[in-house]
């Protein structure tokens, strides 16, 4: 069969992505550029700064995407373009620059959902087998769903309020760590130790998660301490919550692992980075005997090789979108 | 010489095209929705033309200022075209291009639900001040005459455009003029 290039193009937060991606595994060439310096000065990320970011960024962003495959437009199959969920302001940058070059060179326009483009990071250096279970956890998802085969989705749990990263930035936020929060607290936890008792979030026995207990009890005991004028032992604290936040994680896909009888599991999202999020998922993967797939760091945040993996069955199976293609914040991927 | 003209800044999408300065073909859909039309109707107007991409000599393009995601539409339309088909661009403000059509100094505004964007213009239609933006409140004070319009010739747009440089499509931006106002942590 004669190989497929897309272009895809990710501009849904603070990063302006793009990539050429082979036959939906192949990264032929990928350029990220963000923003994260500018929206660090006002704590997150400002949605009318990044649009227009994104708008300054764009076809310079598409020239060395080009200029480092050293492909023309021309050569590609197919533009594949997020367009939800995220900032609507930001998504609509990278929809008209798609829609716009669909249209200029007559390829087809995949519009594709960054969450799934998040799963499909998995399949870029590996080979995602079915059925398998993803789970999802970012700055604005925490899902478990399970996968059995290319866009066939069934759902066991989400989040019930916060999403876990959200309860990061919110916990570096009390704190007093700098944003992009997540990372910091990371950072901070390793030098901690897990001496806060904090309760434990959803103690019922479904899939869903809830992390607006936990956020709130921490933002709690820091007040509390403030009034006391008693120290607040920082790493520690980052510690506990990171604990207990990953613990939950681990206690629902354990629940999944012995009652769906599946043996694979993909984590996808922002908070994939987390390394204590992986040596736990792997201590119950051994445990299991299952297969763990997590993306490489560079294809755990947002960038554009995800998307073009992600559009790519959707290729095969000409899933076009038209110029009417538009952007939406909520994005779910059943 | 075809160009095409592409105008996205508020609630009129308007593209047109225009042959050595004439126009031909004018399409104006009023919504909220130049996300979801834009693309449509470039492909409309081209189609209806007989026209491809690689037929147009040179896009101009309303840069602002107004709504700022409609703003952005057109311009990123433009930086694409622009930059991909190496294809010259010019662009020039609505506040410009509505003085146009005064050959004497002039202040022109367009209104949005909040305040005015107004400009100064002189009798050969060079912004003379910096542009602004007005609330409603600061309107009712303003001292100096304001006309309000909102009728562009865009024939008279393409002859006043015809001096002047192209720009580098990648370094073309919108043209906000109002603030925005956020907290530094």
């Amino acid at each position: 069969m004669k190989d497929v290039y897309i272009l895809a193009i990710e501009s849904s937060c603070d990063e302006t992505s793009m990539a050429i991606v082979k036959n939906g595994k192949e990264v032929v060439s990928l350029t990220i550029a963000t923003q994260m310096d500018t929206h660090a000065l006002y704590g997150g990320v400002v949605p009318e700064i990044a649009s227009r970011m994104h708008t300054e960024a764009i076809t310079l962003v598409l020239d060395d995407t080009l200029k480092k495959a050293n492909m023309k437009i021309e050569d590609m199959d197919g533009i594949a373009v997020t367009c939800k969920p995220g900032l609507t302001g930001s998504l609509i940058v990278g929809i008209e620059c798609a829609k716009t070059l669909a249209l200029v060179y007559n390829k087809p326009l995949i519009g594709v959902n960054h969450l799934i483009g998040h799963i499909y990071a998995n399949n870029i250096e590996n080979d995602m087998e079915f059925p398998m279970l993803a789970l999802i956890v970012s700055g604005g998802h925490t899902e478990l769903v399970i996968m059995e085969d290319h866009y066939k989705f069934k759902r066991l749990g989400e989040t019930l309020d916060d999403a876990i990263g959200e309860a990061y930035d919110k916990v570096a936020r009390v704190i007093g760590l700098k944003y992009p929060g997540g990372p910091n607290v990371e950072k901070l936890a390793l030098e901690g130790n897990d001496t806060y008792n904090l309760p434990k979030p959803v103690m019922d026995d479904t899939y869903n998660f809830s992390y607006s207990g936990l956020k709130s009890a921490i933002i709690n005991l820091v007040h509390n301490s403030e009034q006391r004028k008693e120290e607040v032992r920082r790493a520690d604290l980052a510690k506990s919550f990171q604990v207990v936040a990953i613990d939950e994680l681990v206690r629902k896909v354990e629940k999944a692992f012995r009652e769906t009888g599946i043996k694979r599991l993909v984590v996808a999202g922002g908070v994939s980075a987390n390394k204590y999020l992986k040596e736990e998922m792997q201590k119950l993967c051994d445990k299991y005997q299952a297969e763990l797939l997590i993306p490489k760091l560079l294809y755990c945040t947002d960038n554009a090789a995800m998307i073009g993996a992600a559009a790519y069955p959707l290729y095969l199976k000409k899933e076009f979108s038209d110029y009417s293609l538009n952007a939406s914040s909520e994005g779910d991927i059943l | 010489m075809m160009e095409l003209y592409i105008d996205t800044h508020y609630t009129d999408l308007v593209i047109a095209l225009l042959k050595n300065n004439k126009l031909i073909d004018k399409r104006v859909i009023n919504s909220n929705k130049h996300s979801i039309n834009t693309v449509n109707l470039l492909n409309e107007i081209l189609k209806s033309n007989n026209i491809g991409i690689d037929d147009i000599n040179l896009i101009i393009v309303i840069n602002g200022p107004g709504s700022f995601t409609g703003v952005r539409i057109g311009v990123v339309i433009a930086k694409t075209i622009g930059y991909t088909k190496n294809i010259s661009v010019k662009a020039i403000s609505y506040l410009q291009a509505l003085a146009l059509n005064y050959n004497k100094e002039v202040i022109v505004g367009i209104r949005d639900r909040n305040g005015v964007f107004g400009g100064k213009f002189n009798k050969e239609h060079e912004l003379i001040e910096d542009y602004f933006y007005l609330t409603n409140k600061e309107v009712e004070s303003y001292k100096e005459e304001i006309i309000y319009s909102d009728l562009v010739d865009i024939e008279k747009v393409a002859m006043f455009l015809k001096n002047k440089d192209n720009i580098n499509p990648h370094l073309l931006k919108p043209l906000y003029v109002k603030r925005i106002e956020v907290d530094h942590d």
